[in-house]
């Protein structure tokens, strides 16, 4: 056992004036820290290709969680994948990538771009072994796993992205590899470092992507605890305690709400200092508390990252906003969805007689609410989540 | 002399945001800002009655509607 985790995050986009994508990503994360990630590129594009890679990486990705053999699971392909009535083929190339307790790496490569591997921020040149089976050449490699290993894996569409126009022969995996070398020490999530490689893909393509597209990334991190207060407690009495048990814990600490921030600085014996600086005209200014490494307002802050949460989830469309930006909603999705991966919520259910009032858009219901959708989106997003109520 | 506004959830859907930065403007516009210390607090219990601010510890409601006149009645004249 080691104290590291995966982070796992892809994006795809659709060849140009398709509904449907060809490529399919299939993720089988279990108990005793076994991940096993699969990317299939079905033939051609459309329904078709969705259907080839859907079940290509389905039955994958069960077989290998399951302990059975490559062998095995080429042969089910082949029997199992319906014959494209055009080219007479059954065919849809496939990565797996399979982690085994945090610790060692088995790739296996049918016919898709190789596996990226970035060490230190460096391509990293790992061992491949050559096999053959039914014909088929397949490539195997077995990697030791060290922290901030990145794992880039692709189907085609991203190193044909801008053949024949922006270059002649497309992006070449080196140019790919240079160029995500520059992100692989900033820290973004696996989901974003995607996010960026796909985007420029879609650039080189002129944002009418001739292929399907996709990219996967593993991230191989240390273990980020991250606790995050909201609500005075429903019992008055259960200040010190909710607080004792909230500073005790390891990690960053996070405080929400204004009544919530007084009574930590009153309980750290510190000054609550708030600032007036409206960063993002939605969301109320932050404050500082010495000893607590972000205070923030509660509810209308809370309502913003739980937004920007589900948008992170579908396209990461607003990464550019949340990535940067220094208002508190920012700050709390980025140590939440970048350094944290296990969070702990200490949630007070106390009412606040101000926020009764008909004409505010704000309640007890709507606070409890927030907390159970942003713990399901912080799951999503593979995190381990507590939350304990007061 | 001491102003203060509050941010707290409920102030900032009454519009603090506009008030701070109405104060700020007029401040700064009266050559006042070495004399007047605007500053943010979190919820003051007094919600119904947003945006609360404080000049002195005398406790105001103002609208951002209502922050110019507010600004010459309260803070000018004292100031």
């Amino acid at each position: 056992m080691n104290n590291l985790c995966v982070d796992i995050g892809y994006r795809s986009i659709n060849h140009f004036g398709e509904e449907l994508c060809g490529d399919h990503i299939d993720v089988v994360e279990r108990e005793d820290d076994t991940s096993v990630v699969v990317l299939a590129d079905g033939l051609g594009s459309g329904v078709k290709a969705s259907i080839l890679s859907t079940l290509t990486s389905k039955i994958i990705s069960t077989m290998v969680a399951a302990g059975l053999s490559i062998e095995d699971c080429v042969e089910t392909i082949a029997a199992t994948l319906p014959v494209c009535s055009v080219r007479g083929l059954a065919y849809s190339t496939f990565t797996v990538i399979r982690i085994l307790e945090n610790d060692k790496a088995e790739i296996i490569q049918y016919d898709n771009p190789h596996v990226i591997l970035l060490r230190n921020g460096k391509n990293y040149d790992y061992h491949i072994t050559e096999m053959s089976i039914d014909n088929k050449r397949i490539y195997k490699s077995y990697i030791q796993l060290q922290e901030n290993d990145i794992f880039i894996a692709m189907s085609d569409g991203c190193p044909h992205a801008g053949i024949g126009a922006t270059y002649n022969f497309g992006w070449k995996r080196e140019e790919i590899v240079g160029f995500m070398e520059t992100f692989s020490l900033v820290g973004y999530t696996a989901k974003t470092l995607s996010t960026i490689l796909i985007d420029e893909v879609n650039k080189l393509y002129g944002n009418k992507p001739g292929d399907d597209a996709t990219a996967c990334t593993i991230r191989i991190r240390k273990r980020e605890p991250m606790n995050l207060l909201l609500g005075p407690p429903y019992n008055r009495d259960d200040c010190d305690r909710m607080m004792s048990l909230f500073f005790s814990k390891e990690g960053k600490h996070i405080v929400c709400g204004g009544t919530t921030s007084s009574i930590a600085a009153n309980y750290l014996g510190k000054k609550l200092v708030p600032s007036l600086e409206f960063v993002d005209k939605d969301v109320p200014p932050i404050a500082h508390i010495d000893g607590v490494d972000l205070v923030t307002e509660g509810v209308i802050t809370i309502n913003k990252a739980l937004a920007y949460a589900k948008d992170y989830l579908a396209d990461n469309g607003s990464f550019q906003n949340w990535g940067f930006k220094r208002d508190g909603a920012s700050l709390i999705c980025r140590l939440l969805f970048e350094e944290a991966t296990d969070i702990n919520f200490y949630v007070g259910r106390a009412i606040n007689p101000a926020h009764q009032n008909p004409d505010l858009p704000i309640n007890i219901h709507i606070k409890m609410n927030l907390v159970k959708e942003l713990s399901e989106c912080l799951k999503e997003m593979g995190k381990r989540i507590k939350v304990s109520y007061f | 002399m001491k102003v203060t506004v509050c941010i707290g959830s409920s102030c900032h859907l009454k519009g603090s945001r506009q008030v701070v930065e109405e104060l700020q403007y007029l401040i700064s516009e009266s050559n006042l800002k070495d004399r007047i210390e605007l500053s943010g607090t979190f919820c003051m219990g007094n919600c119904q009655n947003g945006v609360c601010v404080t000049v002195n510890e005398q406790l105001f409601s103002v609208q951002p509607s209502s922050a110019k006149g507010f600004f010459e009645r309260e803070i000018l004249a004292r100031a």
